[in-house]
């Protein structure tokens, strides 16, 4: 197959004027919503969505079908949210997908609107898209202005409206309670769980909360069937899937891949290697909250959430970063820990205090001021934070952390024999010294 | 119902019960916590609370998880064991320690857990600790100390929920979280103190108890706030006959778990520079301290005649003995007006006397400043006032009284004492047993906390010695038997017996008062 044979979601990126609905509409666009509302139904659409096998792309990869299901059928108030939020480190799929085919987004998002039997749905992107807040919010007037927003969308009776939120760049406003809670006006704070938002979110009413990419997937599906999605990926990923690869290779920038693909293939074809004189040490597969593979393990895994996670990491976001030998790992872990201890939101005591004593004992460290008793401490603090927590942030900290020890622990060694420290380096000794 | 088993014991519960209150109730102590409260919505924050539920893979906060049938939790295994111990170190690694200046120490949260899931050595370099800023006044009784807070969001979620000012929040994020005060506000409200109460650890502080005493030197008795008409059950704190807090004490069908600021500083009236300590006789235009002796052959020498006037703040027992004393003699309180103030909705009434109730019982009538004047200048020669300040309060009831033997019964010195012939100290409600009638009618107890200052007497004795000598009948010899003759008396009390009231206080039937609230 050629490689444009793939191209589902990234049909449009690169089109002269693909954001705007004329583009759009002449190449087929806003079809699968006139089937929705037209001869398919809520039920149908949701059917047809499970029986795809779409997951969720925003790291967590949970059936979107499943997820809408969740919403009680008896619901009076439902509302329904797209996290354009995109705020993973690596991570920069969603800015394309709103940049070169915003009315995909909008028509994915109608049409899953519909399915949950939405009153409202919230675009929420994050502040630093300012453009893209912009070319969405004229993509949204354009559709309001075709009649396939507001009352009565295209004769069906269904009545939705759409709001363009700006977040105001908080990482954790990616978490979906956390974006909820940012819609409604409050701090972006995680909600602890049960209720589930599909039960009691926005407002406290059920709500939907699916990544921009997921729901950019479902106009696909209904005009082309589920055979159709289900010909690209395997059988438990599914379908296509967007990598936004950084780092020193030959073609970065984002590729959409069948999902299945082996890592190989796609470094060599798609990316085409590293760049002159570089040498690739690792790979980070799905945004930074996940564990880094070494170059050898990278390459003996394919891209689907299922082989992934066998080779002890995770699809996530799709996030790839392409680290070469040159970086050091010690210092790239020390920008992450300052990352996620700058996210954290200080709700919950673990991650809170965790991330910022990683962070800072990695600092330690790379001023040569840390000892061999300081890695292992390292290890124990992030024991004391994985999975203690209401939203997954400490994981996502605790994650790389663990696994870069576990990979390059000779380089955090290194730091310590090569310390300039005279003296016994007992963190003891130093103390009372000082 | 619900049956499940935690720790390998099985129980049963009714549907809804939080799996906290379970695990308490089948541990018989509480788990770790710090962000749970009974009368707060549930933050779930400080993850201390995880128990191992069978086939989660993660461990569960019990707080947020409400019981299921055939749940198997544990509680005490290893896992949930080390999960509590890396979040104690987790809430620890940023405190600063300073537990020997802190009021906290002693009844701290973070001590008292580290004694119980902590004791490791500390790991954290001093350089890494994240410092805040410490005691910040926020309000007229309370301090802050970010640095010694766990960020439970008790404070926050009280100031939120209860009294509903959000005066309280969370500002910034990660580890500079700190507490802080909405702009331009401070906490002021009604309820401050309780954010004292609430605060697991010293990051609140009172500022009228700060730096006084060391919290295990303190005895604790149960009694009843004199503060108004609502009657909140307190603890008072106290150690060689100081008062130094009062703590609001646990009575759902009065108080729930909280008071108000109003009442928790009324202890600072029985220790005031103003109370009368011993019984005191005009002397031309002076007064002088005088023996025992010497008061009661000036009492004697009344005859019995004459107004008597009593006050809300005197238990139901005195009331009644002093009825009794005022015998045919009319027997009023007043002015009406008299111990009023702002009310709000939670607890503070605006009647700020703690017995009126009994006033109306007992067939005693409120007089309003104007008319109890009227009736002290048409009083037979002798006024006798017991409590309050009718002479300060009511000009008129000062000119009326002026040309008569004016016999004051109280607890400190004020304008009704210095224009009295005759002095009586009594003893302050801290001093003293009896029962108070609360608005509802509730019957409460009052306890003896500490010792009367010098002679001050105890009221009741008092009442019944001065009785003794005027009709010869036998006095009661104690309380149970004064109560006894109190509850044949007033036909309010229904029978009720007076003896058995316990610590939470005794409701009566409103139909049956007969009087007004």
């Amino acid at each position: 197959m050629n490689r444009d044979d793939y191209r589902i979601l990234s049909k449009r990126f690169g089109t002269k004027d693909g954001h705007k609905l004329s583009v759009y509409e002449s190449q087929g666009g806003y079809q699968a919503l006139r089937k929705a509302v037209g001869d398919l139904g809520p039920a149908k659409v949701t059917e047809l969505v499970k029986e795809s096998g779409l997951r969720g792309r925003g790291g967590a990869g949970f059936p979107a079908g499943v997820k809408w299901g969740f919403v009680p059928k008896d619901a009076d108030t439902v509302y329904f949210m797209v996290n354009a939020d995109e705020s993973e480190p690596g991570t920069f799929k969603d800015r394309f997908l709103l940049d070169y085919d915003p009315h995909a987004v909008i028509e994915g998002s109608i049409i899953s609107s519909f399915a949950v039997n939405a009153c409202l749905c919230v675009i929420y992107i994050r502040g630093e898209f300012g453009w893209l807040i912009d070319r969405t919010q004229k993509a949204v007037d354009e559709a309001y202005a075709a009649g396939f927003l507001g009352e009565n969308i295209l004769g069906s009776g269904y009545k939705l409206d759409m709001i363009v939120h700006k977040g105001a760049g908080a990482y954790i406003c990616g978490e979906e309670t956390g974006l909820i809670n940012s819609v409604t006006g409050r701090k972006g704070q995680p909600l602890i769980k049960p209720p589930f938002p599909a039960v009691s979110g926005f407002l406290g009413k059920p709500t939907i909360v699916n990544n921009v990419e997921t729901v950019a997937s479902v106009p696909f599906i209904l005009n082309e069937g589920v055979e159709a999605y289900r010909a690209h990926g395997t059988e438990k990923s599914a379908g296509t899937k967007l990598f936004s690869v950084s780092g020193p290779v030959r073609n970065p920038g984002v590729h959409e891949i069948p999902l299945g693909l082996p890592f190989r293939d796609f470094f060599n074809d798609w990316l085409g290697g590293m760049a002159e004189g570089e040498e690739l040490k690792a790979v980070i597969m799905g945004g930074s909250s996940v564990p880094v593979l070494t170059a050898e393990e990278a390459m003996n895994t394919r891209l689907d959430y299922e082989s992934l996670a066998e080779a002890g990491t995770m699809l996530g976001s799709g996030g790839m970063i392409i680290i070469p030998a040159r970086c050091d790992m010690v210092e790239l872990i020390q920008v992450l820990m300052h990352f996620y201890w700058d996210e954290s939101c200080g709700q919950c005591t673990p991650c809170r205090e965790g991330t910022g004593w990683l962070h800072r004992i990695v600092r330690r460290l790379r001023r040569g001021e840390g000892t061999l008793e300081d890695i292992d401490l390292l290890d124990k603090v992030c024991g004391g934070m994985a999975g203690l927590t209401i939203c997954p942030l400490a994981d996502a900290a605790v994650m790389p952390m663990q696994s870069f020890l576990q990979r390059f622990r000779a380089e955090f060694e290194a730091l310590v024999h090569d310390s300039k420290q005279p003296g016994p380096a007992s963190r003891w000794a130093r103390e009372f010294r000082s | 119902m619900v049956k499940l088993t935690i720790d390998g014991q099985e129980l049963e519960f009714t549907e809804g019960t939080s799996l906290f209150d379970a695990c308490r109730e089948a541990r018989g102590e509480a788990l770790p916590h710090f962000c749970y409260h009974p009368d707060l919505p549930i933050a779930g924050v400080c993850r201390l609370c995880q128990v191992e539920i069978e086939g989660m893979p993660k461990l569960t906060i019990a707080c947020n998880t409400t019981v299921r049938d055939g749940m198997v939790v544990f509680t005490r295994n290893e896992r949930v064991r080390k999960a509590a111990q890396q979040t104690l170190e987790m809430h620890l690694i940023n405190h600063p320690v300073d537990c020997p200046i802190c009021d906290q120490a002693g009844e701290c949260g973070l001590q008292n857990q580290y004694m119980e899931y902590g004791l490791y050595e500390s790991e954290v370099e001093k350089g890494d600790k994240v410092t805040k800023a410490k005691a910040q006044v926020i309000g007229p009784h309370v301090i802050l100390d970010t640095e010694r807070c766990v960020l439970c969001t008790r404070c926050v979620r009280f100031c939120d929920h209860v009294t509903g000012t959000g005066e309280l929040g969370i500002f910034n994020r990660g580890d500079r979280a700190e507490v802080g005060i909405a702009p331009g506000k401070e906490l002021n409200n009604n309820y401050s103190l309780n954010t004292v109460d609430i605060c697991p650890v010293g990051a609140l502080t009172s500022r009228d108890f700060r730096f006084k005493k060391r919290v295990w030197l303190l005895k604790s008795t149960q009694t009843i706030c004199p503060g108004c008409a609502t009657g909140c059950n307190i603890r008072v704190d106290h150690e060689a006959d100081r008062i130094f807090r009062i703590k609001p004490r646990l009575n759902a069908d009065v108080n729930g778990r909280w008071m108000c600021d109003f009442g928790r500083l009324e202890y600072r009236r029985v220790h005031a520079e103003s109370r009368l300590d011993a019984p005191l006789l005009a002397d031309g235009d002076r007064q002088r301290e005088a023996s025992w002796d010497q008061v009661w052959s000036r009492l004697d020498a009344l005859g019995g005649k004459g107004l008597f006037v009593v006050s809300p703040w005197q238990t139901l027992e005195e009331m009644d003995l002093f009825k009794g004393l005022g015998g045919g003699n009319t027997v009023v309180s007043g002015p009406s007006e008299s111990g009023r103030g702002d009310g709000d909705e939670i607890l503070l009434s605006t009647d700020r006397t703690p017995n009126r109730k009994s006033l109306a019982w007992l067939g005693i009538d409120e007089l309003a400043g104007d008319e109890l004047a009227a009736r002290a200048r048409a009083a037979d020669g002798v006024v006798v006032v017991y409590g309050g300040d009718p002479v300060g309060e009511v000009p008129a009831f000062a000119e009326a009284v002026a040309g008569k033997t004016l016999v004051y019964l109280g607890t400190h010195r004020n304008a009704t004492s210095d224009a009295a012939q005759v002095v009586v100290p009594t003893s302050a409600w801290a001093e003293r047993d009896g029962i108070f009638v609360n608005a509802k009618g509730r019957l409460q107890l009052i306890r003896r906390v500490v010792a009367r200052p010098g002679e001050a007497r105890e009221d009741w004795r008092f009442l019944a010695d001065w009785q003794g000598r005027t009709d010869d009948q036998t006095q009661p010899a104690g309380l149970p038997e004064l109560r006894r003759g109190v509850a044949e008396r007033v036909a309010a009390l229904n029978g009720q017996d007076l003896n058995t009231i316990g610590a939470s206080g005794s409701a009566v039937a409103e139909a049956d008062t007969g009087g007004d609230a």
